[in-house]
């Protein structure tokens, strides 16, 4: 996994990339994904358009910090192929239910290859990339700087591989709501995960209390409702990390080949036996 | 008296990391003068702190100081204080005689040595264990009890793995750097039961812990700083190839040793990532109006493979309300709809989400949902198997239901087990060889058969199933989990062992059964089996008809108990009758006496040792119940000390009753006999082992051997081993054994597996009903009337026989309202000798229950009461006895009481009434005069009344026991009567007793009635029988 993408998704977009552009501009193209490069981008009818910082450069005649337009499409599918499309993923309750999830299923696929045509990207000809840049080479090393950055934007949002594709999100909204299924997927489109806010202190932060002026010792020793007498044993689950476990394996954060899961039961083992508790 | 106290005090900050510790002081008893300002008066100071923790804790120095008293630090806490003095705390309050001690007092902040706890989870785990062996001098405080409980209770967050990894972020907003952001890693909390005891510590916290913070966020303040620290303080011992697995991860930060420090390297997005993955842990099924179910049905055997997931949804309002998806899709339009009405609005919208959220735990799932309306999964064994064991788990936790065959569940497990079998035919031989020794030890003969789910299974089958290459086996008709190396094990016993089979005791075999519980099984059909489940469960007992001369009608449970007494002494067995008080175990130890002696079986006597308080009683209730029972008491200066004819009079008795001081002291007597059986009453008098009197109860021979309590025994283990050395000597191991095995982690650790096993070890040996159990309720009146027949001391009888004495010279020479007079001035004065000497002397001498077999006895029976959770009202006539037993009970024994008297203002009545009756209140003692208390009161909480002296005159006692018994009473009421032997108090009880002397019209308002007796009756009344002493 490399550090734009963790999903199977966006690691596939990048292979495509990956599959006809020049190590050497793959290399320099990851350092072009920050903003301290894009300066802006957007997406307009399936076309991302972006403006990146370059470098001067007097060997191409740039003597002056430029700024180029670079451009990225993938191909296009059509809308009566989507039309047909939507209805196939519509009939399955698994993929609607992983696409609410805000994943991509791993299965989705499969309901493409009948209509013969694909979601993910796999070679340059779903590719169309431009660059205002002097370089010759292309994919040039602005592209691929967009494209990582579009492939860490497609783990957040699998649904702008739809958009890429041609089907903006109205439309896709639209298609979806001829269906029973796609209908319950339209409606909770757009719930993203947010950020949380800011923490003020690390641990809640005790808070200063008024004390009465006068109380009597046995208030002032004895709870408003009586301690239970027996505490309750301790009793350790049966199965090792249930509650990280309903997450599923492979976390957004989590970079390493090695399961996530795998190296967290082993921590809450280790503290069940180890914790000075 | 030392009282331990705990502060959490928060590190005072205003930095990002706020952290807090716990720390230890001692309050003393208040010292006169001594004053600084603003230091507590009382408290231990850093010398002489750090001596009294490292001689009752052990508590040592750490490294870095050299003498333990460089440790303390001084804090500054509230604390309520009167004339600038801190008043004391409950624990030392409860000891002040001074009745307007709890008067309140202006909150100030004092000074306090104190030592910083560490590791405090277990700190204050390890010196609440320790400090229960200390003596009564060293005392935990209420805040210390409440921390306690707080800080055990956080374990569970630890042993359950309820708390994740999380990013936090802070915006440092400096003016120069706006939006300036430091990432932190930190553990968070995620459990439902944290949040539970978060709401529930915010009701028991006391005013005291909370120290001038906010409830809550104190509480989270320590339970995050707790849970934190400890899981921080791991990281130190984390081994290399486990660093090498994080590293370079995002879990990297989270196992330094750097304690808590910004993360370089973080940034929103990542975040952000953290954010969207707790979000997915917490999950929103709650929003929906139904569970989802997975029913796991099983394969035929012929298609091992063939398993599936059904797909079903219950209404969360109605759990009996429960749909197949495979139906539901088959509906149509209105019926469907009209299942929103069950299951909520939006069905299909969190249909899917909680399949999406139940897949992401359940990864094969997303294969079950690749149609547009899924009903189901087909499982192979394989996957059947592993859902069973594991996944089944985790969506159970995560909140979906799951139901599996029967017989994966505990109840319906077939398991693979070593079975004991009696040898010789399906008949258990037990044989009970009356070899002169402790007690008989009845041996079976048995021999070990190999079986699964309670049948037999021969070695070939058996070796097929080993050599099996699944885990789920179908086998005999079902489908069963198999754990081969188990298996394998068992095989390897049983070839070695398996043919020679043995011989046991009951006892051992019952322990073999509860400490090995997953191995061997006793064969249903044998007989043996019939015989443990009785030992397990008494109410299977058949029960022996009401012994023929016994005077009295047993209850059910009393014959049943009788039962159970003669069905463990034919086993040769030793138990342990722990009825609650009030239940009447005495009279089933006559009973089992009278069948006994009816029998004709018994050649030497019962010895019976009791406290010196209940003798009279014991003797009381044999005169009752059996007088065909020859009875004799061991006790007091006369009694004899001739071997040779200690011996002969013994002969000719059925029971000798004793004391326990006097089984040590007249040890060379009671070794002549070898006994028939030893009874110890109140048998939590041998809970010091080491003690003389103990070692020498031990020694003495017997057939038999049987303990009384009416404790909760099995809550007090050292009570509980001691018993039991006493009933089967080695069976729970030795004190050490016993502390390692069961007492350090049942009792510090809380471990649920070594209370189970000892349970299981003890239970058929003790036989203990309570009050509140449902077939007792059935077999008991609403109320359940006790006299407790109690002798006088010789301190008392001397007293007693002067003024007998000195009334009967002046009595023939008085006559008119002077007679009058003098008779009921005797009558008073009578009465105050056989409450205590010191009532009568008014001489301010001291109120101790060495002095009164009468105080002795209410004090042991308040005792029994407090410890079973009960409350009590105590009646008496006496201002004398009312302030003194207060006092006594206060300061001795610290139990909450209250004492409601003539002079008492309304307000304080009623407050202390309010009191009393809160079901928040713990178990409490009203004291009340008769008169005060008499009427217009309710206090029903108490169900248990004792009338400490007696009003000779059965309405006004009637009256005032209903105090209790009354309107709004769900229990049982015991009414004890407290009855001075061979004393007037016994004469007229037996005149009130008898109605045929006394006619109820007789018997006015008052005692006046007693004057018109003529000269020679009433000597005859109030004659000392000085049989009744004892000393």
């Amino acid at each position: 996994m490399n550090r734009f993408t963790k999903t199977w998704w966006g690691q596939r977009f990048i292979e495509a990339l990956e599959s006809f552009t020049g190590a050497g501009r793959l290399q320099r193209g990851r350092s072009y994904a920050g903003n301290d490069r894009i300066k802006k981008w957007q997406i307009i009818g399936g076309l991302v358009k972006a403006e990146v910082r370059g470098n001067v450069n007097p060997y191409f005649g740039v003597y002056q910090e430029p700024t180029y337009r670079t451009s990225m499409q993938l191909k296009a599918i059509s809308a009566t192929h989507w039309n047909n499309l939507i209805k196939i993923m519509s009939s399955r309750a698994g993929l609607i239910a992983k696409l609410m999830t805000n994943e991509m299923p791993e299965t989705i696929e499969k309901a493409f290859v009948q209509s013969k045509v694909q979601l993910l990207p796999e070679n340059s000809r779903d590719f169309d990339v431009r660059c205002s840049c002097p370089d010759y080479e292309v994919p040039c090393k602005h592209v691929a700087g967009l494209c990582y950055r579009l492939a860490s934007q497609l783990d957040r949002d699998p649904f702008l591989l739809f958009e890429l594709r041609g089907l903006s999100r109205q439309k896709l909204q639209e298609a979806l709501a001829k269906s029973a299924l796609g209908q319950i997927l339209a409606t909770t489109l757009g719930d993203q995960s947010d950020l949380p806010s800011a923490t003020d202190s690390y641990y809640t932060r005790p808070k200063a209390a008024k004390v009465p002026d006068t109380i009597d010792p046995k208030a002032f020793w004895t709870g408003e409702k009586p301690l239970p007498k027996e505490i309750e044993a301790a009793n350790p689950n049966r199965i090792a990390a249930v509650l990280i476990k309903k997450g599923g394996d492979y976390p957004a954060f989590w970079d390493k080949q090695s399961s996530f899961i795998f190296v967290m039961e082993e921590f809450y083992e280790r503290v069940r036996k180890g914790a000075q508790i | 008296m030392n009282v331990l106290h705990i502060h959490w005090i928060p590190t005072q900050t205003e930095d990002f990391v706020q952290p807090g510790k716990f720390y230890l002081w001692v309050e003393t008893d208040p010292v006169p003068g001594r004053k600084s300002p603003g230091l507590h008066p009382s408290h231990l100071r850093k010398e002489a702190l750090a001596e009294f923790l490292q001689i009752n804790f052990s508590i040592k120095a750490d490294g870095f100081n050299r003498k333990l008293a460089e440790s303390m630090v001084r804090q500054s806490i509230f604390l309520p204080a009167l004339n600038e003095k801190p008043l004391p705390s409950l624990e030392l309050l409860s000891r002040s005689a001074d009745e307007d001690a709890g008067e309140p007092g202006n909150l100030a902040s004092w000074q306090i040595d104190s030592y910083p706890l560490d590791a405090p989870i277990r700190s204050v785990r390890e010196i609440h264990f320790l400090a229960s062996y200390q003596s009564d001098e060293i005392v935990l405080g209420r805040d210390f009890l409440f921390w306690s409980y707080f800080t055990q209770s956080l374990r569970q967050v630890i042993l359950k793995d309820q708390y994740i990894p999380v990013l936090l972020y802070r915006d440092t907003k400096s003016r120069a750097q706006p939006k300036r952001y430091e990432f932190y890693p930190a553990w968070q909390i995620q459990s439902e039961r944290y949040e539970k005891l978060i709401r529930d510590a915010v009701g028991w916290i006391p005013p005291a812990c909370a120290n001038g913070f906010d409830k809550e966020s104190l509480l989270r303040h320590c339970g995050e700083v707790l849970i934190g620290e400890s899981l921080r303080a791991l990281n130190k011992k984390l081994p290399a190839s486990f660093i090498k697995q994080v590293k370079d991860s995002a879990l990297e930060v989270f196992c330094s040793e750097s304690g808590i420090k910004p993360s370089s390297g973080s940034g929103l997005e990542a975040v952000r990532q953290w954010h969207g993955w707790r979000q997915k842990l917490t999950g929103k099924q709650d929003e929906a109006g139904f569970h989802l179910c997975f029913q796991l049905n099983e394969a035929t055997p012929d298609h091992a493979d063939s398993w599936s997931l059904q797909f079903q949804v219950t209404s969360r309002k109605d759990l009996s309300y429960k749909v197949d998806l495979a139906d539901y899709w088959r509906m149509n339009h209105t019926e469907r709809s009209r299942i929103e009405n069950q299951l909520g609005p939006d069905f299909e919208k969190h249909l899917l989400l909680l399949f999406g959220s139940a897949a992401r735990s359940y990864p094969s799932l997303w294969s079950g949902l690749e149609c547009e309306q899924p009903t189901g999964l087909p499982l192979t064994l394989n996957e059947a198997f592993d859902f069973l064991k594991e996944s089944a788990w985790i969506l159970e936790d995560a909140g979906f239901r799951v139901i599996v065959p029967a017989w994966w569940t505990p109840q319906g497990r077939r398991r693979a087990k070593i079975r004991l079998r009696s040898a010789g035919g399906s008949r258990g031989t037990v044989q009970g060889p009356g070899t002169a020794g402790l007690s008989i030890q009845a041996l079976l003969d048995y021999r070990y058969e190999l079986s699964i789910g309670n049948e037999p299974i021969n070695r070939e089958e058996w070796s097929q199933l080993v050599e099996a290459k699944t885990s789920l086996v179908h086998f005999r008709g079902q489908w069963m989990e198999l754990d081969r190396d188990k298996m394998q094990a068992m095989l390897t016993f049983w070839q070695e062992h398996g043919e020679e089979g043995g011989r046991i005791s009951i006892a051992d075999l019952v322990k073999k059964l509860a400490e090995e519980n997953d191995t061997f099984e006793v064969d249903p059909e044998d007989s043996l089996n019939g015989m443990l489940s009785k030992l397990n469960d008494p109410s299977r007992m058949e029960v022996v008809e009401n012994p023929k001369q016994l005077r009295a009608e047993l209850r059910d449970y009393q014959k049943r108990g009788v039962s159970w007494l003669l069905f463990l002494e034919n086993l040769g067995l030793n138990g342990c009758l722990a009825d609650d008080m009030g239940l009447g175990k005495t009279v089933q130890v006559i009973a089992r006496l009278s069948v006994e002696k009816s029998e004709g079986k018994s050649d030497t006597p019962t010895l019976l040792i009791a406290p010196t308080s209940v003798i009279g009683n014991w003797q009381k209730e044999i005169e009752r119940f059996a007088p065909y029972l020859n009875s004799l008491i061991h006790h007091g200066s006369g009694r004899e000390q001739d071997p040779e004819a200690f011996q002969q009079h013994c002969s000719a008795q059925d029971m000798v009753i004793t004391s326990y001081p006097l089984i040590r002291m007249d040890a060379k007597l009671f070794n002549l006999i070898e006994w028939q059986r030893i009874v110890l009453d109140e048998a939590q008098n041998i809970k010091n082992p080491k003690a003389d009197q103990t070692r020498a109860i031990l020694r003495l021979k017997a057939k038999h051997r049987l303990a009384l309590t009416g404790t909760p025994v099995e809550n007090r283990l050292l009570d509980l081993w001691s018993i039991f050395n006493f009933l089967n000597p080695g069976y729970l191991g030795n004190p050490s054994q016993f502390r390692k095995n069961f007492e350090i982690p049942i009792q510090r650790d809380h471990a649920p597996l070594p209370s189970i096993t000892l349970k299981k070890l003890v239970e058929p040996f003790i036989l203990r009903r309570l009050k509140t159990d449902r077939n007792i309720i059935r077999d008991l009146p609403d109320k359940v009337e006790n006299k407790q027949y109690c002798n006088l001391t010789k301190e008392q009888a001397s007293l007693y026989e002067a003024v007998v004495d000195d009334v009967a010279k002046r009595l023939d020479a008085s006559e008119g309202i002077e007679r009058q007079g003098l008779m009921l001035s005797t009558l008073m004065k009578l009465k105050q000798i056989c409450n205590h000497p010191m009532q009568f002397l008014q001489d301010g001498s001291a109120f101790t229950p060495k002095r009164s077999h009468k105080l002795e006895r209410v004090i042991e029976m308040l005792e029994e009461v407090i410890s079973e959770g009960d409350s009590v009202l105590v009646f008496t006539q006496f201002t004398e006895i009312g302030e003194n037993l207060t006092n006594l009970l206060k300061r001795v024994h610290r139990w909450n009481s209250y004492y409601l008297h003539g002079g008492t203002s309304r307000s304080k009545r009623e407050r202390m009434i309010a009191e009393f009756q809160s079901p928040d209140t713990e178990a409490s003692i009203f004291i009340l005069s008769v008169k005060a208390g008499g009427v217009g009161i309710t206090l029903t909480k108490g169900n248990h009344v004792f009338h400490f002296d007696r009003w000779w005159n059965p309405a006004v006692e009637d009256q005032a026991t209903d105090r209790a018994f009354r309107i709004g009473q769900q229990k049982n009421v015991f009414v004890h009567k407290f009855v001075t032997l061979g004393t007037i108090e016994e004469r007229i009880d037996k005149m009130i007793e008898d109605k045929k002397t006394i006619a109820q019209s007789i018997v006015g308002n008052d005692e006046s009635w007693l004057t018109r007796l003529d000269n020679d009756t009433f000597k005859q009344l109030i004659k000392l029988n000085k049989q009744n002493v004892v000393d």
